[in-house]
């Protein structure tokens, strides 16, 4: 319908999510970045997007498939803003030769495991190598333990997450997303972490 | 009956144009959320329209009703589990039995009445004539045959039951749990190259709700994954669905040029949002008795129809949709629009009068698209498994 035309100047062919010449889409103070969680089926990935996203813990959210998609928008201590566009997959093994459509020109990649099961930590793994060969060269990649409040029963030790993030330049944090316990500073620790465009 | 519809639009464009001092009776109605059941138990969340449009919907499923009891009065009852449409072409028997086939596609676009569903559908999808050609029996050995096996299906359906519909006044009860799990379960044992898919959990939820009996809806499930829908939609790979994501991005190219060109200047591809549409029959994204409307066509038209409806919510939101300026804008125009889609015939008008009469869109040719785009599918699945080995042994390494 023509209307495409009159649409504000944007660069359709950008590849990363925070491209600093991208011409109004992100700008030094606002960001606009494109988030991907990928773990395990059932470690809790979209009750960590809900838990930051509205603020609530819901035990029974919905079975994911394919992928569904939220917002948020988090201000920072030196008055920047940074709006996630978070795509939160679907964990079942079958569904991860979707993973690409979901991770391509993601700006950050959060993988998920849970602290009570190792084999969640094994594929937790698998994803970091993945992103590490074919996503944006540029991407912030976060491993989270999920499930931090269930101490008792623990199977993956804090050291173990530590050292492999460590080894593999990544961000580490363990969360909650029952008790709330370190998501937000999650998303900050990530949004420090995002590369800033130049202000030109 | 799309007087109300088009009225409503005219009310809300004239507001927006002319300035409000004082929020009227009718936006100031709009913005208060209310919650209640739908026809199916579902809750939903809406604003006052979306109450009325539900009482208008409720309203339209009665007439309908009316209209298929007067045909079984002139027609004789039962009259439409006779009309078998390919066997009535080939043989080109009766006059009669032609015009029934006719009558009847039409009348399943308006819509089945929902206490005739579970037989009109179990017929016309061909649930009954599988079911029949196996023992009586077969669903109980099933059953029995495969209480307290664990595989990683039984596993992941456990992990899935209380996720599925959660708060559903049925679904979502120990005996709707043990009903769909007994479903699931069984089907994993029959097609093991399917085992269990995330996306089977919300069709067969509704498949009972709608057959009543798990019996029925374990045989609807089957004829769904086995006949009605492509090939391995489901299985360990997915193919099946791949190539269907592929054929409606080559059909939203040619039905939909402008619409496409400007999400692809986004960077927005249609399987986002699709992928879950085909996996679960629409049922996570529509509201439920728009969703049955769907599947009434999906079981007596074929696998085709998801194709219709996809493009019809595209079709829909052609100006919203071209003025999205990123892919988060996309996403909120089609979410808000299939979660608002309460009124079915809005949907399936589009749907159906559209892009049918353009042609093209014959399962036929459909099938050809298919068969095109299998290799590329089949290949890049390949190239992935192989890399996957690769990264695979580095990690063990």
């Amino acid at each position: 319908m023509g209307c495409s035309s009159s649409l504000p100047d944007r660069s359709p062919g950008r590849v990363g999510g925070l491209n600093p010449d991208n011409g109004g889409d992100s700008d030094a103070k606002n960001l606009r970045v494109k988030l991907v969680l990928l773990g395990d089926s059932g470690v809790g990935k979209s009750c960590i997007v809900l838990r930051f996203v509205r603020g609530q813990f819901d035990p029974t959210s919905k079975v994911t498939v394919g992928a569904s998609f939220l917002s948020q928008t988090i201000a920072l201590q030196d008055s920047t803003t940074v709006k996630f566009e978070i795509w939160d997959t679907a964990g079942q093994e079958r569904y991860a030769a979707l993973a690409p459509l979901y991770y391509r020109g993601a700006a950050v990649g959060v993988i998920v495991y849970d602290i009570t099961n190792p084999d969640s930590f094994h594929k937790a793994q698998y994803w970091v190598k993945e992103l590490q060969k074919h996503g944006s060269p540029d991407i912030v990649l976060a491993l989270v333990g999920n499930k931090a409040d269930l101490q008792e029963k623990r199977e993956v030790s804090v050291q173990a997450g530590i050292e492999y993030a460590e080894k593999n330049g990544m961000f580490f944090i363990e969360t909650s997303a029952k008790t709330a316990d370190n998501i937000n500073q999650l998303f900050e620790e990530i949004a420090k972490r995002l590369p800033r465009p130049s202000p030109s | 009956m799309y007087g109300t519809q088009s009225k409503r639009d005219l009310t809300l464009e004239m507001q927006s144009q002319i300035p409000i001092l004082r929020p009227s009776i009718h936006s100031r109605r709009a913005n208060i959320t209310v919650k209640f059941q739908d026809l199916y138990g579902f809750t939903v969340e809406g604003n006052v329209d979306d109450a009325n449009i539900i009482n208008e919907v409720r309203e339209k499923v009665r007439e309908q009703g009316r209209v298929w009891w007067s045909l079984e009065a002139s027609k004789g009852a039962n009259w439409y589990l006779q009309t078998d449409v390919s066997s009535a072409l080939k043989a080109s028997l009766k006059f009669s039995v032609l015009v029934n086939a006719i009558t009847l596609k039409k009348l399943i676009r308006k819509g089945i009445p929902p206490v005739l569903r579970p037989k009109v559908w179990f017929s016309l999808s061909g649930a009954a004539k599988k079911k029949s050609t196996v023992p009586d029996s077969y669903y109980n050995d099933l059953i029995i045959a495969v209480e307290g096996k664990v595989t990683p299906a039984t596993k992941q359906i456990d992990h899935d039951l209380p996720r599925t519909f959660p708060g559903h006044p049925w679904l979502d009860t120990p005996e709707g749990h043990a009903s769909l799990r007994r479903v699931l379960v069984g089907y994993s044992f029959r097609d093991s190259d399917v085992g269990y898919c995330q996306g089977l959990n919300y069709v067969a939820a509704l498949l009972l709700l709608v057959m009543k009996t798990e019996e029925d809806a374990f045989w609807m499930l089957a004829v769904l994954l086995e006949n009605v829908l492509v090939n391995d939609c489901y299985s360990s790979n997915l193919s099946g669905c791949h190539v269907e994501q592929r054929v409606f991005k080559d059909l939203l190219k040619k039905k939909c040029p402008s619409i496409n060109a400007h999400l692809e200047s986004l960077e927005f591809d249609v399987s986002l949002v699709a992928t879950e549409w085909f996996l679960c029959l629409f049922s996570k994204s529509l509201p439920s008795e728009t969703t049955l409307r769907v599947w009434d066509v999906l079981f007596y038209e074929g696998a085709k129809v998801l194709f219709n409806v996809a493009l019809a919510i595209f079709k829909m939101k052609e100006e919203e949709l071209l003025m999205a300026h990123h892919v988060g804008d996309v996403i909120n125009v089609i979410q808000n629009t299939t979660h608002h889609l309460f009124d079915p015939d809005d949907l399936l008008t589009v749907a159906f009068d559209k892009f049918d009469k353009l042609g093209f869109m014959t399962s036929t040719n459909i099938s050809k698209e298919r068969k095109k785009q299998e290799p590329a599918v089949m290949a890049e699945l390949d190239q992935r498994l192989r890399r996957l080995n690769s990264s695979n042994l580095e990690v063990d390494s």
